[in-house]
């Protein structure tokens, strides 16, 4: 081998592990939600995701799955047994080896898995101590961090991953839906009396034990935003509760969770305790929609729960075309347009057709 | 280490009569506890429409009373209460008897595997997808084993030591912990995992009729066994050699027992989880009251243990709006009463 075609290789490996160096774009700054900077040469091209709930954020600010080259199993079995499966099919060969465990529990990362992806940009859990960030840094890892929790969160972390792969106009398009939706939704509800507030329960285990959001949670946030009360408000965070509580609280509307698969709205309507409920006596009992990701935590499409809750919560109040909406976003974030039955799928019509109001929410 | 028995035969039986009124004592605070709880909720029902509402199912009281309530005191408070105190006798009970067979005032369930073992079966049926019947059929049958495991490791040259019994449970109960660990590792996140976990913590917030139907009766038959056979109890802590000499079948009799309890602790951690303490605190209460003759010992144990889980069940369902697990409260309310008990018949023995 002459020392010319060693050089030449030398630096064709080099130029595979500085990415695509040829490619000449702006070095990006921003800080993430743990307050570090990360800055990187160019947007991230190769990304790995840790976090659960903010793949399919990167896929509605990317418009493909073709940057996403790690993610959690648990981001990718959400991705492939719901809407951005049928509407990604590649998602399916992105690689989820990534968690130390080696199974899908906990966030601590595979460093080696993770570096033989070659990602330019690993996104991290913030607020899960040092442990799990350390590993990723100490190998020389870009990172980003994250933090679960509030609304005010959830727009940061949508500005620092389309700042990171390079989508200013999108991000600053989702961020305006979520500004106009709230002003929509607020503007709806001026005047509204306290009287008038039905009070909602969000029950984020009912399967087989009772678990309810109280005051802190996001659910909490949009509860109030739709115009409602949060029944369990005493509580702070998810806190377990009993059959006997939920009664004495009577709760006018029951939210479901979309985790427990299993889990159906006659859960509640054969309760001989949570059945004689004001929410099952009005048929006021609706499972989560499931849309790109479940509409139950934060996400790209949060203005669509907050939306189709406070259209349930005030059916005189709101007449938010839900359909339409989600027609209109998912072409704006998924490059996709759902079908008829798909949009069936994600309201769940077959489960929380039955329910009041809920005919608004039909295909003509 | 047989402190325990030494004193058991030193100290004169009490009187049949003084036994008989602590037990009516014991049995009274039960009913009170049980009666207190039946009226106390986070739906707030006055006192008297309670009374009716019980009372009607058998007395013409006139309904006054809205249909929600009368659900939740006959389909939620009733079964409820009921399965406490059934699970805090039978839990106790095993306690009295295990203390006294082993001559070990520290062994309950919990350090003998037991509790460890059921709660890997019923993570076990709840991972495959399981509930009722089954789950508590497997909690039965990993409680037994854990025991078994225990009994064989602890045998060595034909003779049972104490010592050798309590490590060995903190073996296979160190053991089965971990298994349990893997069982939550490999679980669902999303599905099974909160099922096991809550399970778990431990539990009356699910109780209905049905799974007190499905506990009950082997609950009962380790309570009922353990009753009639609490005087084997005081042949069996006198000590292998001198057992025999009284005729008994020693091996034989103490797998009776070690069978009552893994049925009695395997049923209560099938529906409940598992609830520590009850079954170590309770029998060293009970003893400082009625004194060693487990004809005494175990049936006070049991109402004692009753009245205790019933009332530990009643804070964690009221004091807050959410549930406060059960383990939590036996262990915070456990702890320190176990520490004075320890320190006052430390006391008391070395008085002597």
């Amino acid at each position: 081998m002459s020392l010319s075609t060693l050089r030449a290789a030398l630096l064709a490996a080099g130029a595979v592990f500085a990415g695509a160096s040829a490619v000449q774009a702006d070095p990006v700054t921003t800080t993430d939600l743990n307050g570090r900077t990360v800055t990187l040469d160019k947007p991230a091209e190769r990304i790995v995701m840790i976090p659960i709930p903010s793949s399919s954020t990167v896929i509605a600010l990317d418009g493909t799955t073709d940057h996403l080259v790690g993610m959690h199993p648990l981001s990718k079995s959400a991705i492939e047994e719901a809407i951005l499966g049928e509407f990604f099919p590649d998602a399916k060969d992105i690689a989820s080896d990534i968690i130390a465990s080696g199974g899908s529990s906990g966030f601590s990362p595979n460093v080696e898995a993770i570096a033989a992806l070659r990602p330019d940009l690993v996104v991290q859990w913030g607020h899960q101590g040092e442990d799990i960030v350390a590993p990723l840094t100490n190998a020389g890892l870009t990172t980003a961090l994250i933090q679960y929790g509030t609304e005010e969160k959830a727009r940061d972390i949508i500005k620092l991953l389309g700042t990171l792969i390079g989508k200013p106009e999108k991000l600053d398009e989702i961020i305006a839906w979520r500004d106009d939706t709230t002003a929509k939704i607020e503007a709806g509800l001026e005047g509204l009396s306290d009287e008038d507030k039905p009070s909602v329960l969000y029950l984020l285990r009912a399967q087989t034990e009772l678990r309810a959001s109280g005051t802190g949670s996001y659910n909490d946030f949009y509860i109030n935003l739709a115009g409602g009360k949060n029944a369990a408000a005493e509580l702070q965070g998810l806190k377990p509760v009993n059959a006997e509580q939920v009664a004495a609280w009577n709760p006018d509307v029951i939210l479901l969770n979309g985790f427990e698969s299993e889990l159906d709205v006659s859960r509640i309507y054969d309760d001989p305790i949570l059945g004689a409920t004001n929410a099952a006596i009005s048929k006021r009992v609706y499972k989560m929609p499931i849309g790109g990701y479940r509409w139950d935590p934060p996400s790209q499409e949060s203005p669509l729960t907050w939306q189709w809750l406070a259209t349930l919560l005030h059916p005189d109040l709101f007449d938010f075309d839900i359909r339409g909406e989600i027609t209109g976003w998912y072409a704006k974030l998924y490059g996709q347009t759902p079908t008829a039955e798909q949009i069936d799928g994600i309201l769940r019509v077959s489960m929380n057709g039955g329910g009041a109001n809920y005919d608004r929410f039909l295909a003509d | 280490m047989s402190d325990t028995a030494i004193h058991a035969r030193g100290q004169s039986l009490p009187a049949r009569g003084s036994g008989a009124v602590w037990l009516a004592a014991f049995g009274g605070l039960l009913i009170v506890a049980m009666l207190v709880s039946l009226g106390l909720g986070r739906l707030s029902i006055p006192l008297p429409t309670v009374a009716a509402i019980v009372g009607h199912l058998a007395l013409p009281v006139p309904e006054s009373w809205t249909v929600l309530e009368e659900r939740v005191v006959l389909l939620v408070r009733e079964p409820r209460v009921l399965l406490a105190a059934l699970s805090g006798a039978g839990l106790a009970m095993c306690g009295a008897a295990l203390q006294g067979i082993f001559r070990n005032p520290l062994v309950s369930p919990q350090i003998l595997g037991i509790s460890p073992g059921a709660a890997f079966g019923g993570a076990l049926a709840i991972l495959l997808g399981h509930a009722g019947v089954v789950l508590i059929g497997s909690s039965f049958v990993f409680g037994v084993a854990a025991l078994v495991t225990v009994g064989l490791i602890a045998r060595i040259d034909g003779r049972t030591e104490t010592a050798t019994i309590v490590l060995a449970g903190i073996i296979v109960g160190a053991l089965f912990s971990a298994l349990v660990s893997l069982l939550q590792f490999v679980a669902d996140p999303d599905s099974s995992l909160p099922a096991i976990v809550g399970w778990l913590m431990g539990s009356f917030a699910s109780a209905t009729w049905p799974r007190l139907a499905l506990a009950a009766p082997a609950i009962l038959i380790g309570v009922i066994g353990l009753f009639f056979l609490r005087f084997r109890v005081n042949v069996l802590s006198l000590g292998d050699d001198e057992a025999r000499s009284f005729g008994v079948s020693v091996e034989r009799d103490r797998w009776i027992f070690f069978i009552l309890v893994a049925l009695t602790t395997g049923a209560v951690v099938s529906v409940a989880g598992v609830i520590g303490w009850v079954g170590l605190v309770v029998p060293h209460a009970a003893r400082l009251l009625v004194g060693e003759d487990h004809r005494i010992l175990v049936p006070a144990s049991g109402l004692l243990g009753g009245a205790y889980l019933v009332t530990v069940d009643t804070i964690s369902r009221t004091a807050t709006a959410a549930e406060i697990p059960l383990s939590v409260l036996t262990a915070i309310i456990g702890a320190p009463v176990f520490a004075i008990l320890l320190r006052h018949s430390w006391r008391k023995e070395h008085a002597r």
